[in-house]
């Protein structure tokens, strides 16, 4: 029996091997080539941005910058028409704002409608989902029209005013407040903690990975954010970074080395830092299948 | 009994009153602040009715009325057959939309879905560095993504044109001219399409190495015990597991390009000759450069109709039951 079966099986298995190793070279090859396509679009922008704006112009383009220069990052800096501090702080401002009060929003109503009975509790909740459905495209021209009522145009306020309540996260938060075991309410409540303290002292401590999750995707999203802050802010000082970053190309055209060297500064920084909290960006998008 | 009954209902009645003080306290800022949301979504309803312009005085309510007449469905007529500028664009928007989205929407699949299934057979750590990397475009604001891309495709000093030239080809303006194409689409609109797919691949991707993963093991280990191939059972097995996946980053991949934006109006702005013109850019430009808002209104609807359907089509299809 085993005679039989023997060379048959060393005879299979040679092939498999030799073809293993074939196959994991190619998927090394086809991964690498996908790779490069991904990374040289970053290294070009990097590489330019240390060209002159001479040898940027220049058709063959060089590859490796022939002079090394800082001129551009330097020219950056000292342009008083471009206080990127400035800019950077109203980033920080509305993505930070936004951030927090949607997750302090989600995380309160999500647990809300997880663990407390009331009468149209359903309806309501059904009401939240269909506006999560409704593009804000559709809501853009009256909200300008308010803002512009209101005075708010021209004011980083007026990004915030209407992003504070997140139909998604309330979702989001909803589900994983309905795992919390009630026990674990139910004691704080013997212990004499108002609705409210349980909220802050069992609640949201338990919820520390959707939070960091929810909270980076919004940060990210409002970061990022570009039709609304150009409709908003139409005065210079008061901009966001990708729309200070249009302004600044559209100003500046036919000094490509400059305006790679300003996008750098305007991506690079933040790109960096999602790239430690990728895991959750990465899991955040996953379950939430939301499009940045 | 009657002791122990009594001290029961004590504490529960004080426990359901601190409760549903709770929940007022919760849903009645709430409710505030999505009346304001309903308020917005009732006046954009209402918008699209009229011919209103904000420049205008017009009429008590909103505005409406007096100089900024009533049209009923005049807007939606005219999109329909209308000779005008506006009517004309607004079809044209339409068309290049939907050739946006359903141009990216099979490249999209072709790339990350193989792409995912390598990534997925190869070893932890490298996947974790590939997909890292993969990831990055999602993360750029796409005004970045838009300014590098314009610079590679400069007609002269890009780097398109610089590897074009070094097969011996001629160098195309890829951005301006209006008269190449491939396969009855612009130049221009393969060119942000590309720098589009690139910014959005690596969130596919993510997303079917996350439903790969989920696939029990011991399904693919028994059709490459019966002899199949790692690409058969990609085809046979892998592929109809993860449909439900599949069908999700379809419709959320139609969805994101029927409303794109930021990438085109960064590099075109609809040019050359309204090629790139979508329908977002054409809502943005008739509400704001024209203020013609009422009509910017009715775009929006038609393309709230369009977002709508796709989702409504999604749900439907996934209610169906999935099951290993």
């Amino acid at each position: 029996m085993a005679s039989v079966t023997d060379p048959d099986r060393v005879h299979s298995r040679k092939p498999i091997i030799s073809g293993k190793l074939f196959s994991r070279l190619m998927i090394f090859i086809v991964l690498t080539i996908g790779l490069s396509f991904t990374l040289l679009p970053f290294l070009m922008m990097i590489l330019s941005s240390f060209k002159t704006n001479l040898e940027n112009l220049r058709v063959p383009p060089t590859f490796w910058p022939e002079f090394f220069t800082l001129e551009n990052y330097r020219a950056i800096f000292n342009d008083p028409k471009l206080p990127l501090l400035r800019f950077y702080s109203n980033s920080a401002f509305v993505a930070i704002f936004n951030m927090v009060s949607t997750l302090f929003t989600s995380s309160l109503i999500g647990y809300m409608f997880a663990k407390f009975e009331f009468p149209g509790k359903n309806l309501l909740f059904g009401w939240f989902l269909a506006l999560m459905m409704i593009p804000t495209q559709i809501t853009m021209i009256p909200s300008f029209l308010i803002l512009s009522k209101l005075h708010l145009i021209n004011s980083l306020w007026g990004l915030i005013v209407f992003s504070m309540v997140d139909a998604f996260g309330i979702f989001m938060m909803r589900q994983f407040c309905e795992t919390l075991p009630n026990e674990l309410l139910d004691a704080g409540r013997i212990d004499g903690a108002s609705e409210w303290q349980i909220y802050w002292r069992i609640v949201l401590p338990q919820l520390g990975a959707p939070l960091a999750t929810l909270g980076i995707l919004g940060f990210m999203h409002s970061w990022n954010a570009y039709l609304w802050p150009m409709i908003v802010l139409q005065k210079i000082e008061v901009r966001t970074l990708p729309i200070i970053l249009t302004w600044f190309n559209s100003t500046h055209t036919g000094q490509g080395a400059l305006v790679m060297a300003a996008t750098v500064l305007i991506i690079m920084p933040i790109l960096i830092v999602f790239i430690f909290f990728q895991r959750w960006i990465v899991q955040g998008f996953t379950m939430s299948g939301m499009k940045g | 009994m009657n002791l122990a009954t009594s001290r029961n209902r004590k504490p529960k009645g004080g426990l359901a009153t601190s409760k549903r003080r709770f929940v007022t306290g919760v849903t009645l800022p709430m409710l505030l602040y999505e009346s304001i949301g309903l308020f917005v979504l009732g006046w954009a309803f209402v918008l699209m009715f009229f011919d209103y312009s904000p420049g205008r005085v017009g009429g008590p309510i909103l505005g409406l009325g007096g100089s900024n007449p009533f049209v009923g469905l005049g807007h939606f007529v005219e999109m329909i057959k209308g000779t005008s500028v506006q009517a004309n664009l607004f079809r044209i928007s339409l068309r290049n939309t939907l050739i946006f989205a359903v141009v990216i929407l099979p490249l999209n699949l072709a790339i990350t879905l193989p792409l995912a299934w390598l990534l997925e057979s190869i070893g932890k750590r490298f996947r974790a560095l590939y997909r890292t990397i993969y990831f990055l475009p999602v993360l750029t604001s796409s005004v970045g993504v838009a300014l590098i891309w314009m610079s590679m495709y400069n007609p002269q000093s890009g780097w398109i044109n610089a590897i074009i030239r070094a097969f011996g080809g001629t160098p195309v303006a890829w951005l301006s001219d209006p008269r190449a194409g491939f396969a009855n689409v612009s130049v221009a609109m393969w060119a942000v399409i590309l720098a589009y797919l690139w910014q959005d691949y690596g969130y596919n991707m993510v997303i079917f190495i996350a439903a790969l993963q989920g696939i029990p093991q011991e399904l693919r280990e028994s059709a490459l015990i019966d002899g199949a191939n790692p690409w058969q059972a990609f085809l046979k097995i892998s592929i109809p597991l993860i449909r439900p996946t599949i069908l999700f980053v379809c419709v959320m991949t139609m969805l994101s390009s029927f409303q794109v934006f930021d990438i085109i109006q960064v590099m075109t702005n609809g040019d050359p000759g309204n090629q790139t013109q979508v329908l977002m850019l054409d809502i943005y430009k008739s509400a704001f450069r024209y203020q013609n808002m009422g009509w910017a209104a009715a775009e929006s609807f038609v393309l709230f109709l369009i977002v709508m359907s796709v989702t409504v089509f999604q749900m439907r299809i996934l209610r169906t039951d999935w099951q290993y």
